[in-house]
């Protein structure tokens, strides 16, 4: 609801530039466009579990799915069809209303951070003006998801998980926005087609250089946020059973799967608009615009996956003073030195 | 001995965390080496002498009958008490089997009662697909481990010459056999590596003699 | 038109999630109110075109403040509705009082004037966008009370941290003969 709502405040400005006639039609394409995003992400997170089950068994020296069609590439389609109809099983002493949309909650917030990417030139939904600010807001909506799942399953589990996420969440969202303060401030816009634009097209002109303290605390937020190893603490399979999931099944439980991948693909999609230079790169690929910003958001869920299959977990007290003593100091010292070296250059 | 938990490092080895950096390298490196799955049902993994299977009792050729002379090693070393006998004694004062059982459910595979075994009867096969769905098939009674070596025979193509080397020649007398016919140890193993075998204890009591001396002396 | 249609909708979901939040027994399901309040606050702002401050309102009161009132409810766990007594023991007296303050505010209603035009209508808002344009305000003309809100901010910081720190050192002196981790030796 909120992407429809926030492009038709942005069409509303641009309301003398339609035809009364034509309205309806702008419309029905805006609709057409949101239903294709969906269905391109929702496949891309289909194939994205099914890269990172294979990525991480070769890391592993193991094969991965191998099963369902050629080297399983029908993997995560047997996959969606099983939680699908698997059975749904609500707990007797859960709170019925908040555990069925727990699911929903994290999933619709992670699908409306889409609207504002932008894919290339003129490729974005929703061209608001506040784009990182809307991010940010979904994201830190989207720990209610998981914070009433903990809670609503009413089981020690999930209840543990939820809290762990939202200490994680409330202390890792510090950073991660104070961290793209320093694009923010070097751009001068919070447009996310705004702040690709001012980074010009070489890759020596990007974020990435001026801002790699902003880049690295980023980098360590973003694999926080999105709950990821090594900081999955509220999933923690070896403590929690699987923290706030451990109650659901079948669909709702894949909803809170595509939820985390969506999240994921959401903030590689932030690290490349706002460090790597969005959708430029070293030469114009003409029909598709976006290919460079998709490379760009594939290597990002390749590091991801790597460190997934590399790190091992954070202990719960290290995980805080990671980001209270090391990142928000970090965080802080970058704005500083961008604003010093604004000045200075000015 | 002191551990040291948080290693030294100096700045830039901090700045740039090496440790994470050169688990992600090894990881890196890993991805491209050839995996080492094997497609199990496709894929048969390869048997090796000394495989403890399926149990059987050794078909005689002779009499076509168990080998089996009722002398109860077997049951009596089992550890998981798994093998049932019950016998007579015949006219002759042989003891004539009634009923010979394993309840393989239960059993730990350690071998002992083929080991033990003075005449051979007891082998166990190299089969090992005989998972099912009642407990009743796994339970094996007489007939059933004579024929299961009927069955491995015919797959695998062995007669009752089948001799594992881990394990005795059948047949022969303990008191002509020498004291074990484990496999040998290999030569490129290091006595380092090593916790038991007679080159590890000679090279001890060696160096203990050399300790005593020293202290004598 | 569709502009008043939403606000009207805005306007009814804050009046009926604020009197959710006061009726709900369960307090976690009044926090899930008034988080549902913030987000239709929000869709006021994007109607007034103060996109940065929707942001801020979910960003910082859904988001922040919000969640960590639902901490407190977890870690607090009522499991029973704290009773209290009436401060007033006739149903009809309250209903009496609550219908005239009710009265009260819809006579002030036709008083209400709009200000005086400021340096930012919409179109100017719109050309230099709303971030910018309260970013400018807020550190010139309005400098000193930003000033002295984050002063007083800084007061409830410190505060805080004198009042955690008090805490941590009785139960440090409690733990003072405790080893100290990060090296352990191990004798063999």
């Amino acid at each position: 609801m909120m992407t429809i709502w926030s492009s038709w405040i942005w069409e509303s400005k641009n309301h003398e530039h339609c035809l009364p006639a034509g309205e309806s039609m702008h419309y029905l394409i805006i609709v057409l466009q949101i239903a294709l995003l969906l269905a391109i992400v929702l496949l891309h997170v289909a194939y994205v579990t099914y890269f990172e089950r294979k990525i991480i068994g070769h890391m592993q020296v193991r094969l991965g799915p191998m099963l369902v069609g050629w080297h399983g590439l029908l993997q995560p389609i047997a996959d969606g069809i099983k939680s699908f109809f698997k059975e749904d099983i609500i707990p007797e002493q859960a709170d019925k209303p908040l555990f069925l949309a727990a699911p929903i909650i994290c999933l619709v917030t992670m699908l409306t951070s889409l609207a504002v990417l932008p894919f290339a030139r003129g490729w974005v939904l929703a061209d608001i003006n506040i784009g990182l600010l809307f991010i940010f807001a979904m994201s830190s909506l989207a720990s209610y998801g998981i914070i009433l799942a903990g809670w609503a399953s009413n089981s020690k589990y999930t209840f543990l998980g939820g809290m762990r996420s939202m200490a994680q969440v409330i202390s890792y969202e510090i950073p991660l926005g104070l961290s793209l303060v320093g694009v923010m401030m070097l751009s001068g816009s919070l447009n996310l087609s705004e702040i690709v634009a001012a980074q010009g097209t070489s890759l020596f002109s990007t974020y990435l250089f001026p801002q790699c303290i902003g880049f690295f605390v980023f980098f360590i937020a973003m694999l926080a946020e999105t709950n990821r190893v090594p900081f999955d603490l509220p999933e923690a399979e070896t403590e929690l059973v699987s923290g706030y999931i451990t109650e659901y099944s079948g669909m709702r439980y894949a909803m809170f799967f595509m939820a985390e991948y969506i999240g994921m693909m959401v903030m590689a999609s932030i690290g490349t608009v706002c460090f790597l230079g969005g959708w430029n790169g070293p030469f114009a690929i003409p029909f598709f615009p976006p290919f460079w910003f998709i490379l760009k958001v594939y290597g990002f869920l390749f590091l991801f996956i790597w460190i997934r299959a590399t790190l091992p977990r954070y202990r719960y007290d290290q995980l805080m003073a990671l980001g209270w003593k090391v990142l928000i100091p970090l965080a802080l010292l970058n704005i500083f030195l961008t604003g010093l070296f604004k000045v200075l250059v000015s | 001995m002191k551990l040291h938990y948080k290693p030294k490092r100096n700045l830039l080895e901090t700045i740039l965390q090496v440790e994470i950096l050169q688990g992600l390298a090894l990881t890196l490196r890993k991805l491209f080496s050839p995996p080492i799955t094997r497609q199990y049902p496709q894929e048969k993994p390869p048997m090796y002498p000394g495989f403890r299977g399926q149990h059987a009792l050794v078909r005689d050729p002779l009499t076509n009958e168990s080998k089996c002379v009722g002398c109860m090693r077997c049951a009596t070393v089992c550890p998981s008490r798994c093998i049932q006998i019950r016998f007579h004694e015949g006219e002759s004062g042989e003891r004539v089997i009634d009923q010979y059982s394993i309840e393989a459910l239960r059993c730990v595979f350690c071998g002992y009662c083929v080991e033990v075994c003075p005449v051979g009867a007891i082998t166990m096969t190299e089969a090992f697909e005989y998972a099912s769905y009642e407990r009743e098939t796994i339970f094996f009674d007489q007939e059933a481990l004579l024929a299961n070596w009927d069955h491995f025979c015919a797959q695998s193509g062995h007669d009752e010459t089948y001799v594992n080397p881990f394990w005795r020649p059948r047949g022969a007398r303990e008191s002509t056999l020498p004291a074990s016919q484990r496999m040998k140890v290999p030569d490129d193993w290091t006595i380092e590596g090593q916790f038991v075998g007679t080159r590890v204890r000679q090279a001890q009591e060696s160096e203990d003699a050399r300790h005593a001396e020293a202290v004598n002396g | 038109m569709v502009n008043q249609l939403l606000f009207l909708y805005c306007a009814l979901v804050i009046i009926g999630t604020a009197l959710l939040t006061v009726r709900f027994k369960n307090p976690v399901h009044s926090v899930l109110a008034v988080l549902v309040l913030f987000f239709h606050m929000a869709g006021l702002y994007l109607l007034l075109n103060a996109e940065f401050l929707a942001a801020i309102q979910i960003i910082v009161y859904a988001g922040a403040i919000l969640v960590l009132y639902l901490f407190v409810l977890f870690l607090v766990n009522l499991r029973q509705e704290v009773k209290v007594e009436r401060f007033v023991a006739s149903h009809r007296l309250s209903a009496l009082v609550s219908i005239c303050l009710g009265i009260c505010l819809l006579a002030i209603l036709p008083f209400f004037k709009l200000g005086a035009k400021g340096n930012y209508p919409v179109g100017r808002i719109e050309q230099l966008t709303h971030t910018k344009a309260m970013g400018l305000e807020i550190y010139s003309t309005f400098l000193l009370p930003f000033e002295i809100a984050g002063l007083i901010l800084l007061i409830a910081v410190i505060g805080g941290l004198v009042l955690a720190r008090n805490d941590k050192e009785v139960a440090e002196n409690e733990l003072s003969d405790s080893p100290s981790a990060g090296t352990c030796e191990v004798q063999e």
